[in-house]
């Protein structure tokens, strides 16, 4: 029994210091978000921890089991967080309890709790969303600084009766980026597409400064040791191989690899979805090659796939290969000759 | 300095500056001595004092108990007052006279008269396992060894104990371990020392300056970083060599060994001083003159406790050992033994008791740092859920159990405590499939014993009736002793030494891989290949007096 523990020195952090520090690193990307998009943004996350919260509470009652060290542990308020943040500015509120009941009581705790759900949670509850309720997740109003305050009233109180009208309907949608990129059309060139202007003044350089806000949280946790930079990297990494290829393949019709990098879910979804320890790969090697299939599925999805983001998808579905990964990608235990999972080791077995 | 590296490793807060202060001092004299039997790894020794006897510092008071044991001498001078199944008491008679054997110069004597002296010394390793000396040199006879390590990373917080030696007996040291490379035949001697012992290091320097080394000593400063002082990890930074998976160092040219192990050795041989005390870090926040002392074996920890200024108001737990890998007395009557090498006497504010534990997370914390490149938060799941196949494949047994990953883990789960569990729940399922082959075996010994007894009651009828034939000048008896092979007799007794020779490596490098373990059925195979051997030995005895009787007339 080791006697030292981390606790006393104060070193390693503890499971709720770590959910702790992702959920403050979110802030600068919350932050971005809430510029852009207005306070719509901080009320769904808000209420989405708040739901999630509840949720992880009234499931733990029915299993049994003790709530307060399981809330205590910020793993459903990180859960809420994540998942408020891909919710459209102030979702009815209905929808984003749907979506946090769906991550903590479908995609957590009926798989066990925490440490045992393979799917990442807040991927599962938002997906449900996106199949589900496509119309309320697509309404991503264009970004206006700070001009949404005006707007602010009318989406709150939308959010609060839980329904649009649907005059608001036409104000609250625009398209994102990837969005508009993908419904361009075939026969319409890339440059002609852009030159058009198919997006409100300052759109792009709004995503891409809200994907710079998260890449600087994602930062934080890289150099705080809090995520390890494998899967990011490996992640990014192959988006822009991938997409180079289309792009140097056919560059009238294929986004640029720095398109995809800076827009929907990319740089958010490499720092703080994909790195989801519980749901992700184990081993180095395995992390790697998680983080780069995650990239890969991400352009092909939004490249030939139905959907302009792919980020929740491309995670669930290796969020599917983890366990084949973390067999196969067993390290060589110092002094084995060849890899563990290749020969029976020697010894008192 | 060297450039390899083991990988993972963890920076735990020091604690050496409580006990590393003071010189190394001697501890009072207990009065009482209680020495376990079995302070080793292997079979106890068996007694060979009756309660009553008066026995003098280094008097054998148990024999060792087959080949994997170490003999057993007394710490202090007065009269056995209890044997039990576990232990010899002693009541100190307070002359402290002592009971020396003849010294020896290991320069000069010859190699057996040396390892003689480690097996009669008791000798074993000072640093964990307790691995008898002798055992290590015998793994040795057959691997060319290149390489003795001496092991003064003394990587765990708290411990000082090689430290202190370091510096007060440099050249013994130096020398002890050049009487090792000797026996051995290791041209070369390399010390692992951290460098946060910058006074034993140049106590080092300054030694092998000024001495006369017949062998190559290289003196490799390392990092300090837990757990170098592991002696797969030790071997892998002095000398970017991977002790195989299942194998020993012997197996790759090196064998290690600790300062105190060899101090020990060159005192056995040097002093003819049988192991009878040690160095023991005593330290620890209730303790108020924490530092290291030299403390008679068998002494209980509550008096060597108490003579050091023990504070038992604010005493939360006596660890023996480590903080990292030692464990907790459950009594403070237990005796210091012959691998206890450090008691930390702790507040509970100083090694507080682990948080709650939660779920893991699979954050790979632990995956980063061990030291053996194993995916601990895997064998936690696998060990939970007794999943033994794959925990073999996960390499279970190349865990070295050095709680890096419990100390880093964020959800404060005792991984390793869980991963000593499974090896010990897989060892007794083995123990279990071996119980039948065991039988076999111990049948298999009395054939033998029973082969022996018959071939030596022929020797000695064979022996008498040479004597009754003598005077008679006879010759009739040659009929009745059927004709012998003395050729195949011969074959056969060669055949029979050579298993014994077999039997003894195979159990010497078991006991070494795996120290912990119990080793009956090798012991009884040892014993089987033995008792044939004097079997041969008695049929050919027999075979040539009857030859010489027939060429006689």
């Amino acid at each position: 029994m080791s006697m030292m523990h981390a606790s006393q020195v104060g070193t390693a952090p503890s499971t709720a210091h770590l959910m702790r520090w992702v959920i403050a690193a979110t802030l600068p990307g919350i932050g971005a978000m809430t510029f852009y998009f207005g306070l719509g943004v901080i009320s769904n996350v808000l209420l989405a921890g708040l739901f999630a919260l509840s949720a992880e509470a009234l499931i733990l009652t029915l299993r049994q089991r003790p709530v307060r060290p399981a809330l205590g542990d910020s793993s459903a308020l990180l859960t809420g967080v994540l998942l408020g943040v891909c919710l459209p500015p102030a979702s009815p509120w209905w929808l984003i309890a749907v979506g946090a009941f769906a991550a903590i009581v479908v995609a957590k705790q009926l798989y066990g709790g925490l440490g045992h759900n393979p799917f990442n949670p807040a991927m599962v509850g938002y997906a449900l969303l996106l199949v589900s309720f496509p119309t309320y997740m697509t309404l991503w109003s264009p970004p206006q600084p700070f001009i949404a305050e005006t707007l602010f009233n009318e989406t709150l109180w939308a959010q609060i009766i839980g329904t649009l009208p649907p005059a608001k309907l036409d104000a609250l949608s625009g398209a994102t980026p990837l969005d508009a990129f993908k419904h361009k059309g075939q026969a319409v060139l890339a440059s002609e597409f852009w030159a058009s202007q198919p997006l409100p003044e300052g759109t792009l350089s709004a995503w891409r400064n809200v994907a710079l806000a998260w890449l600087a949280g994602g930062l934080v946790l890289i150099v705080k040791r809090i995520i390890s930079w494998h899967i990011p990297v490996a992640m990014l990494g192959s988006m822009t191989l991938i997409a180079a290829l289309f792009y140097a393949g056919d560059p009238s019709h294929f986004a640029s690899p720095l398109f995809h990098l800076l827009t929907g879910a990319t740089l958010f979804g490499a720092f703080f979805i994909a790195t989801d320890p519980v749901s992700a790969a184990t081993s180095k090697r395995a992390k790697l090659i998680y983080g780069a299939g995650i990239g890969i599925l991400v352009i092909i999805i939004r490249t030939l796939g139905g959907y302009p983001d792919a980020v929740a998808f491309a995670v669930l579905l290796m969020n599917l290969c983890v366990p084949l990964l973390d067999i196969y990608t067993v390290p060589r235990p110092n002094g084995h000759s060849r890899a563990a999972n290749k020969s029976m080791p020697e010894g008192p077995l | 300095m060297p450039a390899y590296e083991f990988p993972g490793g963890i920076y735990p807060p020091e604690r050496k500056i409580h006990s590393n202060q003071a010189p190394l001092q001697a501890a009072p004299l207990p009065t009482l001595v209680t020495l376990p039997l079995k302070q080793h790894a292997g079979n106890a020794a068996t007694p060979c004092v009756a309660v009553g006897d008066d026995v003098k510092v280094g008097s054998l008071i148990a024999q060792r108990n087959g080949m994997i044991s170490a003999h057993l001498h007394a710490s202090i001078s007065g009269t056995i007052t209890h044997i039990s199944n576990q232990a010899i008491t002693i009541e100190a008679d307070g002359r402290d006279s002592w009971q020396t054997l003849p010294p020896l110069d290991w320069r000069t004597d010859s190699p057996e008269k040396l390892l003689e002296r480690l097996d009669s010394g008791g000798l074993a390793g000072l640093g964990g396992a307790g691995f008898p000396t002798y055992i290590k040199a015998q793994v040795a006879e057959h691997h060319p060894i290149d390489t003795l390590v001496v092991n003064a990373a003394e990587c765990e917080p708290y411990i000082t104990a090689d430290d202190l030696i370091l510096r007060s007996y440099p050249n013994d040291i130096l020398e002890g371990a050049q009487l090792i490379a000797r026996l051995c035949g290791a041209p070369r001697i390399i010390i692992g020392i951290e460098d946060n012992k910058p006074e034993a290091i140049s106590a080092l320097e300054h030694a092998l300056s000024k001495i006369q080394h017949p062998a190559t000593i290289v003196l490799k400063v390392i990092e300090t970083r837990y757990p170098s002082g592991g002696e797969r990890q030790l071997i892998k930074k002095v000398l970017d060599r991977d002790v195989p998976s299942g194998g020993l160092p012997a197996d790759i040219g090196a064998l290690c060994h600790n300062p105190g192990t060899l101090l020990a050795a060159l005192h056995a041989v040097r002093d003819g001083k049988p192991l009878v005390e040690r160095v023991v870090t005593l330290t620890g926040e209730t303790i108020s003159a924490p530092g290291n002392y030299w403390v008679r074996l068998g002494t209980p920890v509550g008096t060597l406790l108490d003579s050091v200024g023990l504070m038992p108001d604010q005493l939360h737990q006596v660890i023996v050992g480590g903080p990292m890998m030692g464990t907790p007395l459950t009594t403070l009557s237990s005796p210091v033994i012959k691998t206890t090498n450090c008691l930390i006497a702790a507040s509970i504010t100083e090694l507080p008791p682990a948080p709650m534990e939660s779920p893991c997370i699979r954050c790979g914390a632990c995956e980063r740092v061990c030291p053996a490149q194993l995916l601990p938060q895997q064998l936690h799941w696998y060990a939970r859920a007794e999943n033994d196949s794959t925990l073999a494949k996960l390499n279970l047994f190349d865990c070295i159990e050095c709680g890096a990953c419990s100390y880093v883990c964020p959800s404060f789960i005792p991984l390793v405590k869980d991963y000593r569990s499974a090896k010990q729940r897989i060892r007794l399922k083995q123990i279990e499939t071996a119980k039948s082959e065991h039988a076999k075996h111990r049948f298999e010994f009395r054939q033998a014993r029973l082969a022996r007894e018959e071939a030596e009651k022929q020797a000695r009828r064979q022996a008498r009736l040479a004597q009754h034939q003598k005077p008679a000048g006879g010759g009739t008896g040659n009929h009745a002793t059927p004709e012998v092979d003395l050729r195949s007799l011969r074959i056969a007794q060669a055949a029979a030494k050579a298993a014994v020779k077999k039997a003894e490596k195979v159990l010497a490098r078991a006991a070494e891989q795996d120290p912990k373990q119990r080793f009956d059925d090798l012991e009884t195979q040892l014993a089987t290949a033995q008792e044939n051997l004097k079997a041969a030995d008695a049929r050919l005895a027999n075979a040539r007096a009857s030859t010489t009787q027939k060429e006689t007339p």
